[in-house]
């Protein structure tokens, strides 16, 4: 029961982000025909679910909220921005809702009745109105009674066969739909469809031709009393919309084929007589029992009537399949360049294309298995190098096959890894809209490039950093109302966020068109901090980059959205310690624009392999400034033999890698003429100098947690296996550094001290 | 006390060659040599023998901790059971091996050992606690007049992995 909870909340999770999709492309006005349908089914599958658990509070409100949605799904409600408004809020709600019956923390029940009063307001104030007389003749609620089991009972459909299809009718809207076997097996009827389309027709005073069309209606002896074979073709009055047309085939949507036409030539029609037909129909080997006839004929109740219909040619008319050959390949399909008629398998398609839930270990036990094919090719190739194969072409070439492949293999594995930022993404719309709200500015959020992918481990880190950034961007970015108009700006303020690959990389932007940094206020600020001397002359850059200061914070009013004086800040040293990097730049007036850029992936470092001590090393490149060759005279002692070396007139405590380590057989050299030092920086600039004896070169490495079967180790992050499947340690170069600071001040101190006594 | 707890390290064990009586249940052990001592372990802990390939030093290890080594993706120390016994390990010798294993809690590591020798069943009623000194012996048990030591993995994994931690 629980796994089927489980599973439930994670559907919610999905339909909620689809739900919000939906409702930002109404807001956008990019809204399609099937867009209101998808926000309606969305909280629809939520209520369903959450009725069948017994989740009272869920149901109560997702019903309320599914009405509001239902007046703009059958026009009764033109969606206006205040409207969209509600329905955004009512999702926040709707989520938190769900995070309440998923054991989270319980919703303001203020907020929910909030909520649920805008809602019936936007229905109309009427809880009532799927009772009302304009809703029965809704025929998608009709269609959504007959799919939960209800009485059956026959209803004759008024159908007007072949001669009234002959009338001069004025511009007419055909429906052609075949249903697949499915439909039938799954309790469902094509009369079900038929009455729905006929009730349109009568809505608008008028009438629905319907026909159908035998001719792929096998000979009698090869005709499978379970197969559906018969196509319907229904015309309707202009005046019927085409969404509802599209609603009445809702649900079944991917179990049958259908196409809708505007038709605005008359239908030609040629009248065959309907004994002709039933004579054709019949025309097969005699002997037929009682009960192949009889299952024939219960196939269906609109199958059956077929003897009565007419068939017209079938030239002129599209079929689903060469609809099919149309929209092939899928990929291709441009959601506005969509032809009219969309055919039920290419949404059954669409759907199989989605995904499958595979739990996460799984995939990271490939992953180290696929690490440990890498490492197992590459002992292979180097012992046929060693035994002298190197004569063998055929050899060596299958070898190099293998090698292509293993590589190939290790990047489809992380690619399985890899989800697009839209779900961390989308979330931040919410976090726009409470600051927004807070804030009492108008704000919009624009995403692009939502469906760039990254390795799931960073998306999961990358939600609080975008927070913040974005909550900074409302807060001091975007102005308030009043100065944007008096700027000449567009009262809404705009945010756009968005994501790209560039190379290797992901870069992140964050734009708002606010007013810019205030070099004067940020200048003023960090002098009255002390973060700068009063008369330190600065470039822009370098002012931008003040508001990365710990303690820095400009908003002269705390407010409670940002502005507690940790800012941006925090967000570098998360950025960084993501192995990323924060770029700002900003144009008076015009805005500012946070770039960040970081790596695809958290599984894999970018690292540079070097030794010291005989035993080999990684260090995150993201942290290497830079490599120097010491020359004697730059390094300076302090009184307890610490050691200093002075670059570009900063001083750099250096440190001894492998006596910082511990390394057995570490020695403190007297001379570093010629050593080879690299310069870390840490996230807060802090610098120190590590000694090491070579630098061996540079190769991603996968990160393994040495924590696992092992304690935290001072100065190792974690350990990776090298090409020869040896274990290298990846150093932390943070505590290093922290550790090279005390070290160097302490003793520093300690000097100065001795001097003065 | 000592019952109680190799009781728990070999429930499973137990489960499978139980034969008859709570007193006397018996647990397939496997014996290795450490020096001139031998040791025997739960077999059901154990996840594989492997050769002895050179290891990873490890900053600020114990001395016992021989360092890291890759199995199949996954890192893992190598504990020196000579040193972490005091035991004068045998010089010279090349059949030592590493025993893979693995705890209840999941953390795997490895014992360095001079060799395995064998597979006995031993009863849990014949086991002789030893004065629980630092607690590395669950007991002594007496194979064809051979002394064998029990050793108890829960004291070194959490030698290993520190106080703090899971175990």
């Amino acid at each position: 029961m629980d796994e089927i909870l489980e599973i439930f909340f994670q559907e919610c999770d999905e339909q909620l982000q689809e739900l919000e999709t939906g409702l930002a492309a109404l807001a956008a006005d990019r809204a399609e025909d099937d867009t209101v349908n998808a926000v309606f089914r969305a909280v629809h599958s939520i209520k369903g679910g959450a009725a069948s658990f017994g989740l009272q509070n869920l149901v109560r409100f997702s019903h309320v909220y599914e009405n509001s949605l239902d007046g703009v799904r059958s026009d009764r409600i033109q969606p206006t921005k205040e409207i969209i408004a509600v329905f955004l809020k009512s999702m926040d709600v709707l989520s938190d809702l769900v995070v309440e019956a998923r054991g989270g923390a319980s919703v303001d029940a203020q907020r929910v009745d909030e909520s649920l009063t805008e809602l019936k307001v936007v229905s109309g104030e009427a809880p009532a109105a799927t009772s009302s007389p304009a809703a029965s003749f809704d025929p998608a609620e009709s269609e959504a009674e007959a799919f939960s089991p209800v009485p059956f009972e026959f209803e004759p459909v008024a159908f007007d066969f072949g001669d009234d299809f002959a009338e001069p009718a004025s511009a007419r809207k055909i429906v052609t739909f075949h249903p697949h076997d499915a439909m039938y097996g799954c309790g469902d009827d094509a009369r079900n469809i038929l009455v729905a389309l006929t009730a349109l027709a009568h809505d608008k005073g008028d009438t629905a031709q319907v026909e159908c069309l035998t001719e792929a209606l096998p000979a009698f002896h090869d005709l499978l009393p379970a197969s559906s074979y018969l196509t319907w073709r229904v015309a309707l009055p202009d005046s019927v919309a085409e969404s509802e047309i599209r609603d009445a085939f809702d649900w079944v949507v991917d179990s049958c084929d259908f196409t809708l036409e505007s038709d605005r030539a008359v239908t030609e029609t040629t009248n065959s007589d309907a004994s002709d037909e039933a004579d054709a129909f019949f025309d097969a080997p005699a002997s037929i029992s009682e009960d192949t006839i009889q299952a024939m004929v219960a196939q269906s109740a609109g199958q059956a009537l077929s003897r009565g219909a007419s068939l017209p040619t079938t030239d002129r008319r599209l079929t689903a399949e060469a609809f099919l050959d149309d929209l092939a390949p899928p990929a291709t399909i441009q959601r506005d360049e969509e032809p009219i008629a969309l055919t039920g398998a290419t949404v059954a398609r669409k759907a199989e294309a989605a995904s499958i839930r595979v739990d996460l270990s799984r995939v990271d036990d490939l992953m180290d298995l696929v690490g440990e094919l890498v490492i197992a090719q590459a002992a292979v190739q180097s012992l046929c190098q060693k035994a002298g194969t190197s004569g063998h072409h055929e050899l060596m070439q299958g070898i190099e096959g293998m090698q292509t492949l293993t590589r190939d293999i290790q990047d489809a594995v992380m690619s399985v890894r890899a989800q697009p930022v839209r779900s961390v993404f989308q979330r931040m719309q919410r976090v726009v809209r409470e600051a927004s709200s807070m804030t009492q500015k108008a704000v919009k959020l624009v995403l692009e490039g939502e469906d760039t992918e990254v390795d799931r481990t960073l998306i999961e880190k990358l939600a609080a950093p975008l927070t913040h950034m974005l909550r900074n961007a409302v807060d001091h970015g975007i102005e308030k109302t009043e100065d944007r108009i008096a700027a000449g700006k567009s009262p809404e303020g705009c945010i756009t966020l968005s994501a790209e690959h560039r190379s290797g990389r992901i870069l992140i932007t964050i734009k708002d068109d606010g007013a810019g940094v205030n070099h004067k206020r940020v200048f003023e600020t960090a002098v009255k901090r002390g973060i700068i001397a009063p008369d330190a002359t600065l470039s822009e850059d370098e002012i931008n980059n003040l508001i990365f200061t710990p303690g820095f914070s400009t908003a002269s009013e705390v407010s409670d959205l940002s502005g507690r004086g940790v800012g941006m800040d925090v967000v570098k040293q998360a950025i960084m310690s993501l192995g990323g990097r924060i770029v700002i730049s900003s144009v008076a007036g015009k805005g500012s624009t946070f770039s960040l850029s970081l790596p695809l992936t958290l599984a894999i470092l970018d690292g540079m392999l070097i030794s010291a001590d005989e035993t080999t090393m990684v260090i995150p490149i993201s942290a290497v400034s830079e490599a120097i060759i010491v020359s004697q005279s730059d390094v300076y002692s302090l009184p307890d033999g610490t050691r200093i070396i002075s670059k570009r007139g900063e001083c750099i405590p250096l440190l001894p890698l492998g006596v910082t380590l511990g390394l057995a057989g570490a020695r403190v050299r007297d001379t570093l003429e010629g050593a080879v030092v690299l310069v870390v920086e840490n996230e807060s600039g802090s610098r120190a100098a590590l000694i090491v004896d070579e630098i061996c070169g540079q190769m991603q490495v996968v990160i393994k947690s040495m924590e696992r079967n092992y304690r935290h180790i001072f100065g190792v992050s974690a350990a990776t296996i090298l090409g020869d499947g040896s274990v290298a340690l990846i150093l932390d170069v943070s505590a290093l550094i922290a550790a090279a600071l005390s070290q160097t001040e302490n003793k520093a101190a300690l000097g100065v001290s001795e001097l003065v006594n | 006390m000592t019952m109680l707890s190799i009781n728990q390290e070999t429930k499973m064990s137990e489960q499978l060659t139980t034969r008859e009586g709570a007193d006397t249940a018996s647990v397939k052990m496997i014996v290795f040599a450490v020096g001139a001592q031998e040791y025997c372990i739960p077999i059901l802990s154990v996840r594989e023998i492997r050769g002895f390939e050179k290891t990873t030093t490890l900053p600020f290890a114990p001395a016992y901790v021989c360092g890291a080594i890759n199995l199949r993706g996954i890192i893992l120390t190598v504990i020196d059971l000579a040193a972490y016994l005091n035991i004068p390990p045998e010089l010279e010798n090349s059949r030592r091996v590493v025993i893979i294993v693995e705890s209840r809690a999941g953390v795997v590591y490895g014992l360095l050992v001079d060799r395995v020798i064998d597979l006995a069943d031993i009863s849990t009623g014949d086991i002789q606690p030893t004065s629980d000194e630092g607690a590395c012996l669950h007991g002594l048990v007496l194979i064809e007049n051979r002394m064998i030591g029990i050793l108890k993995l829960d004291t070194v994994v959490k030698h290993l992995v520190g106080e703090s931690s899971k175990e």
